[in-house]
């Protein structure tokens, strides 16, 4: 049971590596909007802004490598441009910033977190 | 010139363009790097710190500073040289993180540790002479410090992340 559980946590550890997912609601939230700020692939985890009516939402993907993998690279989604995405936003409804999991531009399809659909 | 001004000016300096542009493992990388001088720095510490509050008393004092206190520097220069260009990056992040203002003035306050430490009479007559009762508990005093003011930059700096 114990080596279960311990099997369990190091298979669930790596999508909740780094800054966690704790802060956040469990329930998935899709949003459109246009592109503020691109794709950025430096720091700690890939991000990027949408406006959705009048909020700025800071969209924190997954660590650039993995975002990579997901298809995404920087300038590729251009400014203005709209996009849907899903993710699970703050705990704190202030705050306009969702864990993203899947964006979609045009026909372009960006599976962040695959495992988390 | 406020924080979130110097912040901001950070995030736009060269380096932090520069930092921008190194590709999706760059970050991971310097990561490593400042983590690599952190367990260098504070392992090397712990070993010294814990000799100088009484622990391995069999070890002469002299054996055990030079070592560590090599290594430890090696590490706090590893770790400044990977953290100034780490926080470039995306320096505006960390506007209004609490956990930036214990991390910074700890490190400082162990510095100032150092400092002492390193010019008290007692430091400098471990290797030459056997210290009074006295001297030693100034000695392990320090280490006291050191070991409270390290683990709060440590665990304020990791924190940070987390806010």
């Amino acid at each position: 049971m114990l080596r279960m559980s311990l099997a369990l946590f190091l298979i669930a550890t790596p999508a909740f590596a780094h800054h966690g997912w704790g802060g956040q609601e469990e329930a998935v939230t899709s949003l459109t909007g246009t592109v503020v700020q691109g794709v950025s692939m430096a720091g700690p985890h890939a991000t990027m802004t949408i406006k959705v009516a009048n909020d700025v939402w800071d969209l924190t993907l997954a660590p650039p490598p993995r975002a990579e993998r997901a298809g995404l690279k920087e300038g590729l989604i251009p400014v203005g441009a709209t996009v849907m995405v899903r993710g699970n936003r703050n705990l704190d409804h202030a705050k306009h910033e969702m864990k993203t999991i899947y964006i979609k531009h045009g026909a372009a399809e960006y599976h962040v977190y695959p495992d988390r659909e | 010139m406020s924080l979130p001004h110097f912040l901001t000016w950070l995030e736009h300096s060269p380096l932090g363009v520069f930092m921008r542009s190194l590709g999706v493992w760059s970050y991971g990388v310097i990561n490593l790097v400042h983590i690599l001088g952190i367990t260098l720095l504070f392992g090397a510490i712990v070993i010294l710190d814990l000799r100088l509050l009484g622990a391995w008393r069999q070890i002469p004092l002299a054996l055990l500073s030079r070592p560590t206190t090599t290594m430890a520097q090696i590490g706090f220069v590893l770790a400044v040289c990977s953290g100034i260009p780490m926080i470039t990056v995306k320096s505006t992040d960390y506007i209004g993180n609490p956990f930036l203002l214990i991390k910074f003035p700890a490190i400082a306050l162990a510095l100032l540790n150092v400092w002492l430490v390193h010019r008290s009479p007692a430091w400098q007559a471990h290797g030459v002479r056997e210290l009074t009762q006295g001297e030693q508990r100034l000695l392990a005093f320090g280490a006291g410090l050191s070991l409270l003011f390290w683990l709060t930059a440590i665990t304020a700096g990791r924190m940070i992340g987390y806010w």
